[in-house]
């Protein structure tokens, strides 16, 4: 009966930590798992034609006749689409024309003087085109159908006129010929309603002043100062969102009294009905493919670029180098440190009341909160310690490194007190026996024999300083910038720059595949670093063992 | 010397335990025997012990310890578990002093030099005095490196003045043919009774005078324990050798000397045959016939 039990028992605790094993896993994966697909997507990804201009204009990167080549067709696909949306938005935008006629008017004015037309000929000239000016002005903004008719025929009326032949005047009637025309279509009521509708459109497309567009600037326009502004969509998942976004716009509808309000797609070609706008939507949906040609891209050097326009674009090559800086810095401090400090622990201490009181600090500091660490590191590294040896108070890898070393130092001490501690009493024995002191022995018998545990610690002190946000935060780490020169320039980190596109901007919004590329580059670069220090542990421990 | 001559002196000895007709000991001739009796006469220990008292704080380890230990011969140290026997054996080269608070009284002098004096250097007098612990504890490092690490401390950097020392060890530990091949593979892998005598090779790269032997067999099998003490019998030619041992079979096999301890005293101390045939204490005689209790 007792031994039935036994076995029931033996066979649950088995149960149990295999399920206890799965599970780990399982959560490694689902943790894991979402942010390593959705990481790689700042690598792999389908790329438009915008991408490839992007890599030719900021990387000098590519074929340029190719990427010529590619662009032309595209260019044509595109034409359609910018003429269809200029002459429909002549109907629709009373401000612009009004400012184009009057551009023109002034500009009438200067062609005269410069042919040096004086007298009444002059001034009628001038009176008539102010009138034309005058009635036009009065057309676009009108709501009135007859008006705007009679005023367009009084002005098609003047263009009979020889002496306007090839002057700005003649850019006016065709303007008015253009709204004559656009207004057909346009029911007048509506035309507040499709002119914030076209600018939405437009803003979808050629981009906004927060937000790149599908296409990019239109031809001709001038090229913005943001660099992300300077071109469509560079992606083609990105491409899709945004065609989402341009054929069925969302709306927030109030469905019942008193209740928050709901999202709502609905269709923007049914908003455009009837007019020549329409074909547009149905345009784009199909032939975008054509416009953006989209191809499988393996972006590998976003590892080692830069990034521009504040992580819009580029890669994570500084923060990537800035991080192993800091890395391998605060491990220079670090590891000898922290050997040091657990060899007089163990080895050349009695077990006194200081010793313990020491021991007791020591593990209170692995506990605290980093941010703390790196306020401390900010009030002594940067403004105290290093101007002290005449650097500037501010941000450096120096101090950053030295921050990162003074967090993880209790780690590494526990880590290495306790390698140090389990290496057989037996070796320090027998070195001593033959005549060694007790530094000989620690270097030549006790340290290598505890080498594997202090890989350890150096492994977890490593993970830690490499991945910690905020004690570099203050003390050396920035979001944008040149690459460090010396130890004492801050430098970017992949950390903070994940932390940075989080919060700093609206960035992380935007583009979350750079925010979860720069973590996946994160853990792969901490995961490389280990899988290093593990395999000379085991390299190491194997020898101990005499396997080698 | 014969066989038979052997078999008879061991024969009284090891009751019980007759593996020397399968292994025949070495043993010293008479002559050589006498020689020895000679210099004992005149006062030459090289190990001297005057009324030496070890304490693990109040804690007695030993004391009133008086025992000379002559040059060029195997001493035994056999007593109960915790008689101070391994105690008396580490204070000779003093790596009790890892132990905190502890303190001695009398004197102990190697070489006629008290060795807890001030002005002790305790670097030299360990190279002095060789230590072979009771559990083989090899450095893992590779062979040659386990026993040039006596020699690199003195500061021996001649990569053929090492190797010479490195053979030479090897062979006067019985081990060199065993290993000569290999130098280079870790001394973990070497087995028990090898790693053993690897680490009486490593003690005697230093070329000490004194071997001392805490238990050096009491981890070992009986194959390996014959090996090493046939090696005890060919170092006692050049080396004092004093062995600590559990096995009484043992300590009448190796040594000349036996000295007996019981919690913390030396009871007896003489040859090894008058402490096994005729030992001059009921104490002893309970011990060593097995009837200790």
């Amino acid at each position: 009966m007792k031994t039935k039990f036994r076995t029931i028992f033996d066979r649950l605790f088995t149960g149990v930590s295999a399920f206890s094993a799965v599970l780990l896993t399982a959560i490694l994966l689902i943790v894991l798992g979402p942010m390593i697909i959705k990481g790689s997507t700042a690598v792999f990804f389908r790329g438009t034609v915008e991408f490839r201009k992007l890599q030719r204009d900021e990387f000098n990167r590519g074929n340029n006749t190719e990427l010529e080549k590619e662009i032309e067709p595209a260019e044509k696909t595109r034409r359609f689409v910018y003429e269809i949306i200029d002459s429909f938005k002549r109907g629709v935008d009373p401000q612009s024309l009004t400012d184009q006629v009057r551009q023109l008017n002034r500009q009438y004015g200067q062609e005269l003087r410069s042919k040096g037309i004086t007298g009444d000929d002059y001034r009628d000239l001038r009176e008539a085109a102010r009138q034309i000016r005058d009635k036009l002005e009065e057309t676009f903004n009108s709501a009135d159908k007859d008006l705007i008719n009679e005023n367009i025929g009084f002005v098609l009326e003047l263009k009979k006129d020889e002496r306007f032949k090839g002057t700005a005047v003649e850019e006016m009637f065709t303007i008015a010929d253009d709204f004559g025309r656009a207004i057909e279509e346009i029911d007048l009521q509506k035309r507040e309603k499709y002119a914030q509708s076209l600018a939405e459109v437009e803003d979808i497309l050629f981009g906004s002043e927060q937000m790149p567009g599908l296409l990019g600037p239109k031809p001709g326009d001038k090229l913005p100062q943001t660099i992300r502004l300077r071109y469509g969509a560079t992606r083609w998942d990105v491409a899709k969102k945004l065609l989402n976004d341009l054929l069925y716009p969302v709306q927030w509808v109030e469905i019942e009294n008193g209740k928050p309000l709901v999202p709502q797609r609905h269709s923007r070609a049914e908003e455009f009905e009837g007019t020549r706008l329409e074909p547009l939507f149905a345009y784009i949906e199909n032939e975008l493919p054509e416009m953006l040609k989209p191809k499988l891209t393996f972006y590998w050097q976003y590892f080692v670029d830069k990034s521009i326009d504040s992580h819009y674009f580029g890669g994570v090559g500084p923060e990537i180098l800035g991080t192993i800086l800091l890395t391998i810095t605060a491990m220079i401090f670090v590891i000898p440190l922290g050997v040091i400090s657990a060899a007089f622990l163990v080895e050349c201490s009695a077990n006194n009341l200081i010793i313990k009181i020491i021991r007791m600090c020591i593990n209170t500091l692995a506990g605290v909160p980093s941010i703390v660490f790196g306020l401390f590191g900010l009030a002594f590294f940067v403004l105290y310690f290093l101007p002290a040896f005449g650097a500037g108070p501010k941000g450096s890898i120096l101090a950053a490194s030295l921050t990162l070393a003074v967090l993880t130092l209790p780690l590494m001490i526990r880590a290495s007190e306790e390698a140090i501690r389990s290496v057989p009493q037996t070796y320090k024995e027998a070195s001593l026996a033959l005549g060694a002191g007790s530094f000989k022995t620690f270097v030549k018998v006790t340290l290598p024999a505890a080498l594997p545990g202090i890989l350890t610690g150096i492994i977890l002190s490593l993970s830690r300083v490499a991945g910690e946000t905020a004690p570099v935060l203050f003390t050396g780490a920035v979001a944008m910038g040149t690459l460090p020169r010396s130890i004492l320039d801050p430098t970017m980190t992949l950390s903070y720059g994940s932390y940075n596109i989080a919060t700093g901007d609206n960035i992380g919004m935007q583009v979350p595949h750079k925010q979860f590329g720069m973590i996946v580059t994160l853990v792969l670069l901490i995961l490389l670093l280990n899988a290093a220090a593990i395999l000379l542990r085991s390299r190491i421990s194997k020898k101990l063992k005499g396997m080698r | 010397m014969t066989e038979e001559e052997n078999e008879m002196q061991t024969d009284s000895l090891e009751q019980g335990t007759r593996k020397s007709k399968v292994r025949p000991v070495i043993r010293m001739t008479e002559k050589t025997r006498s020689a020895k009796k000679l210099a004992e006469g005149c006062d030459c220990a090289i190990v001297k012990s005057e009324n030496f008292g070890f304490y693990y704080g109040s804690q007695v380890g030993v004391k009133n310890i008086t025992m000379d230990i002559f040059p060029c011969s195997v001493t035994a140290i056999i007593g109960p578990s915790g008689c101070g026997k391994s105690t008396f054996l580490r204070s000779i080269n003093r790596i009790n002093d890892l132990i905190p608070h502890t303190h001695i009284e009398g004197k102990l002098l190697v070489n006629g030099h008290n060795v807890y004096d001030k002005n002790t250097s305790l670097v030299n007098l360990r190279q002095q005095i060789g230590m072979v612990f009771q559990k083989p504890n090899p450095f893992p490092k590779s062979i040659f490196d386990n026993v040039a690490y006596g020699p690199r401390l003195q500061g021996v950097k001649n990569r053929s003045l090492l190797q010479q020392t490195v053979e030479e060890s090897l062979r006067s530990a019985a081990l060199w043919d065993e290993v000569k091949d290999d130098l280079k593979k870790s001394a973990l892998a070497l087995s028990g009774g090898q790693q053993q005598r690897l680490c009486i090779a490593r003690a005697l790269a230093t070329k000490p005078n004194v071997l001392l032997m805490d238990e050096p067999c009491s981890a070992l099998d009986p194959i390996a324990t014959g090996k090493i003490e046939d090696l005890i019998d060919q170092l006692q030619k050049d080396y004092t050798i004093v062995i600590v041992t559990h096995n009484m079979q043992q300590a009448a096999r190796v040594s000349e000397r036996t000295a007996f301890f019981c919690l913390g005293e030396l009871i007896e101390y003489d040859t090894t045959v008058k402490i096994f045939r005729n030992p001059g204490k009921k104490q002893t005689e309970d011990y060593v016939t097995g009837r200790f209790g």
